[in-house]
């Protein structure tokens, strides 16, 4: 690839943080071999106590605590060394602890991401590699979107563009950034009419389009047998309206946050193509989103559905 | 490589500007129609609370011959020719039937301030105050009993001035602009009614004041929005200064009559303090053995507008008369029942179900019900293209029947003082919050059934839908797990009693 074209790229994703604040998601910078095939069921518990009303801080006793759980069977193939597609459909359930508005509970979005590794500089001390995620997104079951904060998702299709670029010492210390663009349809709801920042006569809701960006930093450590990450994500929503005034939030609000997560995850020597991910989130800074505390876990199993060629990791 | 990356952006490009977004129009889709009748003799019909057609006066005005309607048509034709395309989209977005503009800019003040109060820090409840609106919470809180008496007063002054505009127009006969003159740009669709004075500029001068008295922080908008439409009217050719002058003056004057009936309606204490609120609960638990409460943490100690049912109503002659019969206590066999309905629908709710209690919820952060059904009727009013008073005289009645509707059925919620399933039902939830008032009868099947009444007597084609409407409107609270049947069901018969005794004034007022 000429030189011309890398800056393209690079101006293109600047530019779209630039012009677009906003985002989320979390993102690697790992990839599949070719005929590889990675199954990796995740859990995830969220839970809030406090929330961001527009910006101020509050709980709501009529909630007490917000519980979100999902179940997501992720699965990751490589399609060449180089593009790998990811497929993701989650399983989402939601309550609170006072219980007096129903929870729910139901299959969310199918996702599907392609990733491609763009570019590779590599000797024996220093690795750099880039990649380009595209995502879609889109509803699978009909799900409301207004209902929040209890709705499992947010009732669109969504499209993404997010740029990776993981620069890794000698092999053991890395640094990852990640800038992504999400675009999202509006929302159908089953009111034909709503007050966003002034009235709406129609029955679809304007859902922020967003920037996100990720910083993470990570360390291989115990003979490789355990990866430590730290990072800190940011999304900007780059349009919005606040939640009201003690009255629920709709998926027309402009959702913003900044958390800080740490990660682990280790590779049994024991058991090949198995590693087994834990992970913890905290919100510290948000806007019209839960204080969210997030404990993730997954295993993952790779294996290789055809015979492989070469030796080459997947990391 | 290259084309790897060429497909990767040109994927998202095309994936991105093609996904399909919606129009998300900011006002109802309402263009200037020809009308479709002018009543002549709307002058004569019967006001609602005017005595005559000449309470309020306006002068008589100068001759279409005279040199100051000359000067006034030159004036007009020189200004129509600095009109910029502001002023031409304002013309069309007021277009030649005012009052549905003003209603729906009702309709967007009401979802503004329909917000409930948060609590201190200390777990009590601040409330409006009227005479600080802009302290928080802000004043006016637009719940379904505030909203339906901006909507009547303000459609009932409407209704009053226009038969009052009607009866000088033809009184006077100034002819329309478009009749004496063919240099004025028409860029409305013209009629033959008389021009002084302008009935437009009535319901604007109506519109302004009684809205500014309900909706006091909105004073400089509203003052810009009137000036909007006086300049579009004028610039569109449809009435000169002096029309617009005197219209003014009568629409003023007729607000005033109305805002004095309103001062005195018994609004200002149907927000009671705790002392009056806890002694109309103890009166209903001596009386019936059960009462509500309110079931939010913390718990509000006053509900919503305990002494509504007090306040004065337009036409319906004797409040408790119409109060529905005792509901089934609760643990009884007939309440269990309903009990099981209440829990089998929650457990089993469908799709089409839940569509309908979120169609239908109307609750806070919305125009409320009576709202909604000002809603359906200027739609059909434009799709009928009625004149502006034909317009009025829908929305006079619709609207004053929902307040009277609103006001019977809090008579009946804060007499029975019936608990709410929440309360009721250990263990109960809903997919709606649920309101801070008592349950029995249900407000939606009130509002719904006496807005469904009266408009079927004005657009009898229609019946099917309204009924239809009703009824979903009244389902949709059973669904939405905030209202026991037999709360909506005494709803709808309330509801269509009030609508009844407004249509039999209606019937009488000489338009038909």
């Amino acid at each position: 690839m000429t030189k011309t074209f890398k800056h393209f790229i690079f101006i293109f994703c600047i530019g779209l943080s630039i012009t677009h604040l906003r985002s989320q998601t979390p993102t690697d910078a790992l990839l599949m071999d070719k005929n590889q095939l990675c199954i990796a069921p995740m859990y995830t518990h969220e839970s809030w106590k406090e929330y961001w009303e527009g910006t101020l801080l509050r709980d709501n006793l009529n909630i007490g605590i917000f519980t979100k759980q999902s179940i997501n069977p992720m699965l990751a193939y490589g399609i060449t060394d180089k593009i790998s597609v990811l497929l993701s459909l989650p399983y989402v359930t939601t309550k609170d602890s006072r219980g007096q508005l129903q929870g729910v509970s139901g299959i969310q979005d199918l996702s599907l991401f392609l990733k491609a590794k763009l570019l590779n500089f590599k000797n024996s001390s220093h690795d750099f590699g880039g990649f380009l995620t595209a995502g879609f997104g889109t509803p699978i079951s009909n799900y409301l979107s207004d209902y929040q904060p209890y709705a499992i998702g947010l009732g669109t299709q969504e499209f993404s563009l997010r740029a990776i670029v993981k620069y890794e010492y000698k092999t053991q210390t890395y640094l990852r950034l990640g800038a992504g663009y999400y675009h999202r349809t509006d929302t159908k709801v089953e009111r034909d009419y709503h007050y966003n920042n002034g009235s709406v006569y129609s029955e679809y809701m304007d859902v922020p389009n967003a920037m996100q960006y990720e910083v993470t930093l990570g360390q291989w450590v115990a003979n490789n047998s355990l990866q430590i990450e730290v990072g800190t994500h940011i999304q900007s929503s780059n349009s919005g309206d606040d939640i009201r005034r003690q009255n629920p939030g709709q998926p027309t609000n402009k959702v913003n946050f900044t958390n800080g997560s740490i990660s682990l995850r280790y590779f049994p020597a024991f058991l090949n193509g198995v590693s087994i991910i834990g992970s913890y989130a905290q919100n510290f800074a948000g806007r019209n989103i839960g204080k969210t505390q997030a404990l993730t876990g997954t295993i993952t199993y790779q294996f290789y559905l055809k015979k492989k060629n070469n030796s080459e990791t997947a990391n | 490589m290259k084309n790897l990356i060429y497909l990767f952006i040109s994927v998202f490009l095309f994936a991105t500007f093609l996904s399909c977004e919606h129009d998300l129009p900011a006002n109802a889709d309402f263009d200037a129609y020809n009308y479709q009748s002018i009543d002549e003799n709307g002058g004569n019909w019967k006001p609602i609370i005017l005595t005559s057609n000449e309470d309020v006066v306006i002068p008589a005005p100068t001759d279409v011959n005279s040199a100051e309607y000359k000067a006034e048509l030159s004036e007009m034709i020189a200004a129509q020719k600095t009109k910029t395309d502001n002023d031409v989209s304002a013309i069309n977005y007021w277009g030649n039937n005012p009052a549905i503009r003003w209603n729906e800019i009702t309709c967007d003040l009401t979802t503004k301030y329909n917000l409930i109060p948060a609590p201190n820090p200390d777990g009590t409840y601040p409330g409006p105050n009227a005479a600080n609106p802009g302290k928080y919470p802000l004043f006016p809180y637009t719940h379904p009993p505030y909203s339906s008496r901006v909507f009547a007063n303000l459609s009932g002054a409407w209704f009053d001035g226009l038969i009052s505009a009607w009866h000088y127009k033809y009184k006077f006969n100034r002819p329309a602009i478009h009749k004496s003159n063919t240099e004025v740009q028409q860029l409305l669709p013209t009629s033959e009614l008389p021009s002084y004075p302008s009935d437009a500029a009535v319901i604007n001068a109506i519109s302004r004041v009684i809205l500014t008295a309900m909706f006091p922080l909105e004073k400089d908008d509203l003052i810009k929005k009137s000036d909007e439409l006086k300049n579009s009217l004028f610039l569109s050719g449809n009435a000169v200064k002096s029309d617009i002058e005197a219209a003014d003056s009568l629409g003023r004057g007729i607000a005033k009559i109305y805002l004095a009936r309103a001062a005195g309606d018994g609004m200002k204490s149907a927000q009671t303090p705790k002392p009056i609120s806890d002694s109309i609960k103890n009166a209903a638990f001596q009386r019936f053995g059960w009462s509500w409460t309110n079931q939010e943490i913390p718990e509000r100690p006053v509900g919503l507008t305990p002494l509504y049912g007090k306040v004065k109503t337009w036409f319906v002659p004797d409040v408790a008369a119409i109060r529905p019969p005792v509901p089934p206590a609760p643990g009884s066999e007939e309440f269990k029942k309903h009990e099981a309905e209440m829990k089998s629908i929650s457990e089993n709710m469908t799709t089409k179900q839940r569509a309908i209690a979120n169609f239908w919820n109307d609750g806070l952060n919305t125009y409320t019900p009576p709202g909604h059904w000002n809603r359906f009727a200027t739609n059909d009013i434009v799709k009928y293209k009625l004149n502006p008073l034909r317009t009025v005289r829908i929305l006079a009645y619709l609207n004053m029947a929902m307040m009277d509707a609103g006001i019977c059925c809090w008579d009946a919620k804060f007499y029975y003082h019936y608990p709410r399933p929440v309360q009721a039902i250990s263990g109960f939830q809903t997919i709606l919050g649920t309101p801070n008032f008592p349950s029995y009868t249900s407000g939606h099947s009130t509002f719904s059934a006496a807005a469904a009444e009266v408009l079927s007597f004005f657009i009898p084609q229609n019946t099917t839908t309204y009924n239809q409407y009703a009824s979903e409107a009244s389902d949709s609270r059973i669904y939405g797990g905030i209202h026991y049947r037999f709360d909506c069901q005494a709803g709808l018969v309330q509801g269509k009693k009030i609508g009844e005794i407004t249509v039999n004034v209606a019937r009488n007022d000489g338009a038909q």
